[in-house]
Parts: C-alpha cells; structure tokens; sequence
C-alpha cells in the first residue's frame, strides 16, 4: 500500500466517525450538527499529525498500522460518543495528544532509531518499575495515588495553573516500557535460556537458574495482585512475559511454567482475595449474582444478544444500561448497535494490526528489534483478548481498556507509543 | 418509511466498516511474511548461514558449488562441533540449489528430513548440517 492509499484511508476513518456521530445526532432528531464536523476535524488533525511525522522521520515505515488505529478509534468514539458526550469531549482532546504523542515519538527517535532503547534498557526499566508503584502514593501528597472501583491505578496531579486536577493510569506507559526492557534482555539472554540438557517426558526442561526470570515475571505479577488490586495489569504482564519469553526460546516448557503459575496464582487469589473471588463467581454463574457482581457481565450478554446479525444501528440501542459500557465494555456496545457484523469487522481489525505487527517483527534485522515489534504486537494483541474474553464471558472480567477503543487518554496515550515504536522498527528494515 | 431508512443506513454504515478492512486487508500480503526474494536482484540464490535465529554470514551460491564443513579448507567453514570436516557440498544445477551430503556423521537435513541424494532446495528452505541452519534465498 503506497503512503498515498494510507492517507485515503486515515480520510475515511474521520469521515466514517463523523457519520457515526452524524447518525447518532440524527436519531435524536437533529439534522447536521456541528459536533460531526468537529469530530472529523479532531480526526484529521491527530492522525494526520502522526501521518505527517511518518513521512518525514520514518518514510519507509509499513502503511497497514496507521489506518488500522485510526478505524478502531473512529468505532470506538462514535460509541463513547453515543453513550456520552462529554466522555467524548474528552476523548477528542486525548485523540489530539496521543497523535502528538506519537508523532513525539518518533521525533525523538529520528536519529538514534530504537537501538538507543537497547542501550538505556536499564533506566527504562526502573522507569517503568517507578511508574507501576507510582499510584501507590498517599493521597494527600501534590501527587497523588488513588482508587477508582477498587484498584488502585490512577494518580492524580493538581495543576494550579488551570486549577485543574489531571489523573491517568501510569501503569499503561509502564507496560510500554517494560516491553522494552524484556526485548533488550531477552535478545542477550535467550540463547542460555533455550539450552536444554534435560526432558522430563515430552518436555525439554532447561537448567534451573534459568527459571529465575519467570519467578520474577510472577512475584511481580502477584504484587500488582495483592496492592493494586488488579487483575488486569497483573495477568497482562505475566501474559506478556511468558509470550516473550516463548517468542525468545520457541521452548514450550516456558509456556507449560506460565500457564502452570497462572493456574495456581489464580487459584491462591481466588481462596485468599474476596475482589478476585467475586470476579470469578460472576464468571462461573454471573444471573446466580445479578444485582451484584454479576450485573455488568449480565447486561453485556443481554445487549450483545439484543444485537442479532446487524446490530439496532447506531444510536437505537440501550448500551448506556451497561456499566462502564465506554471503556472495558465497549465491545458490548458495539455488538448492540452494529451487531455481529460490526463485531467482526472490529475483531479482523484487530487481527490486521496484530499480523502487520508479526510481519515487521519477522522482516527486522536483529533479534532486539524482532521481540520488540513482537513483544509491542503481543501487549495489543493480549490486551484485546484478555478484555474481549471478558466481555464475552469466556474468562472472568478483569478490566482493561480495548486497545484504540475505549475511553481514556492514558490507553490511546501509550498505544500511539507503541504505534510510533512499531512504525520506526519498520521503517529501519530497509536500513 | 423512517425505519426502513435508519435500517438503511445501518447497513451501509456495516458495508462502509467492511469496505475499509477489505481495503487495507488488499495489501497486507506484501506485508506479512519475511519475503526474503524482494531485496535482492536477479535470480542468483543465496546461502544465509543462521545463528540463532540470526544472520551471521551470507554467501552467493556459485555453480561449482561450495563445500561446507568444520576443517579450515571447507569452501564455507563453519565452526560447529556437530559438523563433519568435509560435510555436504551445495551447488548449482540448472539454476536449482542442490544438496549433496559427502557422508558426513551426523547427517544432513533439508527442512528437517535428512538427504542421503543430491536434492534440490529451492528458496527459504532450510539446509541443516551439525547445528548450523542455512537458509536459501
């Protein structure tokens, strides 16, 4: 695809979520309103930002990622903006800075390319670490941890300037760059940590102080567990890691280890943590808890089923009547209002990005930039399973943004990072 | 009449989702996949000597062929202990690669089956002598 398809299509997906927005208004029985042009001037400009800084600092960049984002997001907003307005005032500004964001990226990128990230992995990592215990904070510093819904993930900064409190989830930067530092680990260690001497049946099993690194993955994805309380971010994390890891050494026995520790840390946080157990019974039989645990999981099935082939159409559905029906739950919506077509037309985007994403991890020069275009394809990839299983009642919920889709500017923030990074990977293949 | 237009649009709202996958799907195949062909001109094959899964070493396959082996006077020496001195000789026959074991010890193998005949590879199969892979491009 030339650069000049890829800019027709960022152009569709501003002008499919103006129509969005203009069938939603029209349902409500407005003609024309100024919130469609709006929508596809915001569009325009933060992906456009991004495309224009493609151009010039990653021109023999892949074309397939961009226009992918960009239709994921335009859903995912005509959605939030169906469900509410002003999540959707604020998504548009988020739109804004993650194009920025993105385009910052690569900037800073433009000479050094991705090699540099090999070289800080270190400082990238205890970055990563601080930003992780960063909500941990008492709430009465200027910076501040706080609990929304029962984990403990947002900070808060008071700005007096605009007299303003700004809040977001440092830990969706955080998984960014601990993929980074796992990519850079792994393309010096994995040769030791694929040499097996031993099986233990069908299994190649390697030297034991090559388990270290898996041990660790999981003590810090139990902490995240046991204090942030939240099951998300932890299984994402180890999810990550594990998927690295085979990715690295292409041993199962890393895989067979991770879904082992995962089974059992599961379980030890279902006897010992009443927040897990409650996700989980609402998982088993969530009508036995409907007006309680059960309610959210419920109210998905009820809509995604009220949805048939071709959904109610924008704007005629009831998607409001879920709970967080803009952000964890937006599949839901989706499936309501564009029903099963619409759902798999999300679902094959998802899969574009993900296989353009392996392509450029397979097509890059070297090891340290193979597992981190493949390690940055897998957090999107895993994210949208692990909250699409969710939603679809195929595995507990666990509360985690849908990649480009949900609402929250720290989400689309650190996914634009991963965006501009995969784009960079690419585009030094030729070099 | 207002219904059968909101379902109208509804649909072309779906049709216009699709269109636009469809359309980047169109381009993806270029994309995916190592493709190894497009960077080089010609038709002149290759010999990629992987270590890991890295590239170590890359040699353009000649028509008299090259011997591969452990001893310093192998045409392509590669330093393996699983490898024979002399191991297996690849060449040119009518713009195939071929394969030839030389009776090495511990065999040699064409994606993975072992060849005791000349065979021919064509390109992104994997020759496999010792612990080394050569990959043909």
């Amino acid at each position: 695809m030339s650069r000049t398809t890829e800019a027709a299509l960022l152009v569709a997906a501003a002008l499919l979520a103006a129509v969005g927005v203009a069938i939603t208004e029209f349902t409500r029985g407005n003609w024309l309103d100024a919130q469609v042009a709006i929508t596809f001037i915001v569009f325009l400009v933060s992906f456009g930002g991004f495309y224009a800084a493609v151009r010039i600092w990653a021109p023999g960049a892949s074309s397939l990622l961009l226009p992918t984002a960009a239709f994921l997001a335009a859903i995912g907003f005509v959605e939030i903006y169906r469900i509410d307005g002003d999540l959707a005032a604020i998504q548009r500004w988020s739109l804004i800075v993650a194009g920025a964001v993105g385009a910052g990226t690569l900037w800073l990128l433009r000479r050094s390319g991705v090699a540099i990230l090999n070289r800080y992995r270190y400082v990238l990592l205890a970055i990563g670490v601080a930003l992780l215990l960063l909500p941990l904070l008492p709430e009465t510093w200027p910076i501040q941890g706080a609990t929304v819904n029962g984990s403990r993930l947002w900070v808060r900064i008071e700005v007096p300037v605009l007299d303003r409190v700004l809040s977001f989830q440092p830990g969706e930067i955080a998984k960014v760059l601990i993929t980074i530092f796992l990519a850079s680990y792994l393309a010096e260690r994995a040769d030791a940590m694929a040499t097996v001497d031993r099986r233990i049946g069908p299994l190649k099993v390697p030297e034991p102080r090559n388990l270290g690194p898996i041990l660790v993955a999981a003590a810090i994805a139990f902490l995240i567990l046991i204090y942030q309380r939240d099951l998300g971010a932890s299984l994402l994390l180890f999810a990550l890691f594990v998927t690295m890891l085979y990715m690295a050494t292409a041993r199962s026995f890393y895989v067979v280890t991770g879904a082992v520790l995962a089974i059992g840390g599961g379980v030890a946080a279902y006897l010992s943590f009443g927040h897990v157990a409650r996700r989980i019974e609402a998982w088993i039989d969530p009508f036995a808890v409907y007006e309680d645990a059960g309610y959210q999981t419920v109210q998905g099935l009820f809509a995604m089923g009220s949805g048939s082939l071709t959904g109610s159409g924008i704007g005629l559905g009831r998607p409001d009547l879920i709970p967080a029906a803009a952000t964890d739950f937006i599949f839901a919506a989706v499936a309501e209002e564009l029903g099963l077509a619409g759902s798999i037309a999300v679902l094959a985007a998802y899969a574009l990005f993900v296989a353009a994403g392996f392509g450029i991890a397979l097509r890059s020069k070297d090891r340290f930039r193979k597992y981190l275009a493949g390690g940055l394809t897998a957090v999107i990839a895993l994210q949208a399973l692990i909250i699409l299983a969710g939603v679809l009642r195929l595995f507990p919920i666990t509360g985690l943004t849908l990649p480009f889709m949900s609402y929250g500017g720290s989400s689309l923030v650190a996914n634009a990072i991963i965006v501009a990074l995969l784009l960079r990977v690419s585009h030094e293949e030729r070099t | 009449m207002p219904v059968l237009f909101l379902n109208i649009i509804k649909l072309l709202f779906i049709v216009l989702l699709f269109l636009f996958l469809w359309q980047v799907a169109r381009s993806i195949r270029s994309h995916v996949g190592t493709n190894p062909g497009a960077r080089q001109e010609g038709t002149g094959a290759e010999l990629v000597l992987l270590t890991g899964s890295e590239e170590t070493r890359r040699v353009r396959v000649r028509h008299q062929g090259h011997v591969v082996g452990r001893s310093p006077d192998a045409d392509i020496h590669i330093d393996d202990p699983y490898a024979s001195e002399f191991h297996a000789r690849v060449g040119l026959q009518d713009e195939r690669v071929i394969v030839h074991d030389l009776g090495s010890t511990n065999g040699t193998y064409v994606n993975g089956r072992r060849v005791t005949n000349p065979t021919s590879a064509s390109r992104g199969d994997t020759v496999q002598i010792g612990k080394t892979i050569l990959e043909v491009r």
